[in-house]
């Protein structure tokens, strides 16, 4: 369902038109970048704030409610741009290893994010009353800054794969064929194309 | 004499096709990294991002960590370059990004750290900086990226 899905999704009209172009891509590519220094970049350094490595005469929640605009602009850029790409090879991507875990680590992303939401992200004023955070906010970082990277390194990933699309067509067409012939035998196959000859004419 | 040695060095880079990769990897990580920290700088100098503090005390917050992730992009960058030198010194996006990052880093020392570090300069003054800012450094990650494509 997720591959059927995915092929329709490439051939969408935005996505094809896309594909097609030899110099959009590498500029999605480009602003797909920016946007991980930005949003990245910020959110590396929340997470040395929560360990209380870096602005350490800045308080937490200043940092943390701060960065959160421009972190979110980073992010919708990045995201936009992830998907423009992602769309425009969908069914390429489906069978990519690096792809399907930078998906996987997302998901892992969003768990973290909403296990640790209420009790640092939310309110991080009370983070600020002891003079280090507690551990769970450490925690927290730690385990941000772990999966962020990994994503950045998968995304690299991505590119170094390209899984030969056509002989898997090959083999789901034969695949296909074998399961017809076993259902109606080769006879009444070859019974059928003449039909559609007959009907096409 | 020279190339002989080069192309020592990039046959161990590419004895092993992880080296390429992991070298890139520290690449992107430590890129978005410094150039996220100089962002956070000229976010202040555009009067947006962490607004209780003066710009010279949001530079002197990030720089030691902007530093650090420009070491770890100018240690893993010439790894990538060695790999292959002819290709790279032949691509003109790749010659582009140096001049680019050569300008970027020349100007984050110079102007733009001295404007970030006076609180009294005006916001005209500020706002020029920092666009230039994040323009350099973009044209830095394009350059970067169009080598892929050139």
């Amino acid at each position: 369902m997720l591959l059927s899905f995915a092929q329709w999704v490439q051939f969408t009209t935005l996505f094809t038109a896309l594909r097609g172009s030899a110099n959009i891509y590498p500029v999605v590519l480009s602003l797909h970048m920016i946007g991980i220094a930005f949003f990245g970049g910020m959110i590396l350094m929340t997470d040395l704030r929560l360990l209380g490595w870096a602005l350490r005469k800045r308080s937490i929640a200043e940092v943390i409610n701060q960065f959160r605009v421009p972190k979110r602009w980073g992010l919708l850029l990045t995201a936009t741009c992830g998907i423009l790409m992602a769309g425009s090879k969908a069914e390429e991507y489906y069978y990519n290893v690096f792809f399907r875990t930078k998906l996987i680590l997302f998901a892992v992303v969003i768990i973290t994010e909403l296990v640790f939401y209420r009790s640092v992200y939310a309110n991080p004023a009370v983070l600020d009353r002891t003079p280090s955070a507690p551990a769970n906010a450490k925690l927290a970082a730690v385990i941000s800054m772990l999966l962020w990277i990994s994503i950045a390194c998968c995304g690299r990933g991505i590119g170094y794969i390209e899984p030969p699309l056509d002989k898997i067509h090959a083999q789901i067409e034969v695949i296909h064929d074998a399961a017809l012939r076993a259902s109606r035998g080769s006879y009444s196959l070859k019974g059928q194309d003449h039909q559609d000859v007959a009907s096409a004419n | 004499m020279l190339l002989l040695q080069i192309s020592s060095i990039a046959d161990a880079l590419n004895s092993s096709e992880w080296v390429f990769p992991i070298a890139e990897c520290f690449h992107i990580t430590a890129f978005a990294w410094s150039i996220g920290m100089i962002a956070a700088v000229d976010y202040r100098l555009l009067g947006f991002g962490i607004k209780h503090a003066k710009p010279s005390e949001v530079l002197r917050d990030t720089a030691p960590w902007t530093l650090l992730g420009l070491a770890v992009v100018l240690l893993s960058g010439p790894l990538l370059f060695l790999s292959d030198v002819r290709m790279y010194l032949h691509n003109p996006s790749f010659v582009f990004k140096m001049y680019a990052l050569a300008a970027a880093i020349l100007f984050n020392y110079t102007i733009h750290r001295k404007v970030a570090q006076s609180d009294s300069s005006s916001q005209a003054v500020r706002i020029v900086t920092a666009v230039v800012s994040l323009l350099l450094w973009i044209s830095v990650v394009f350059g970067g990226l169009f080598i892929a494509f050139a």
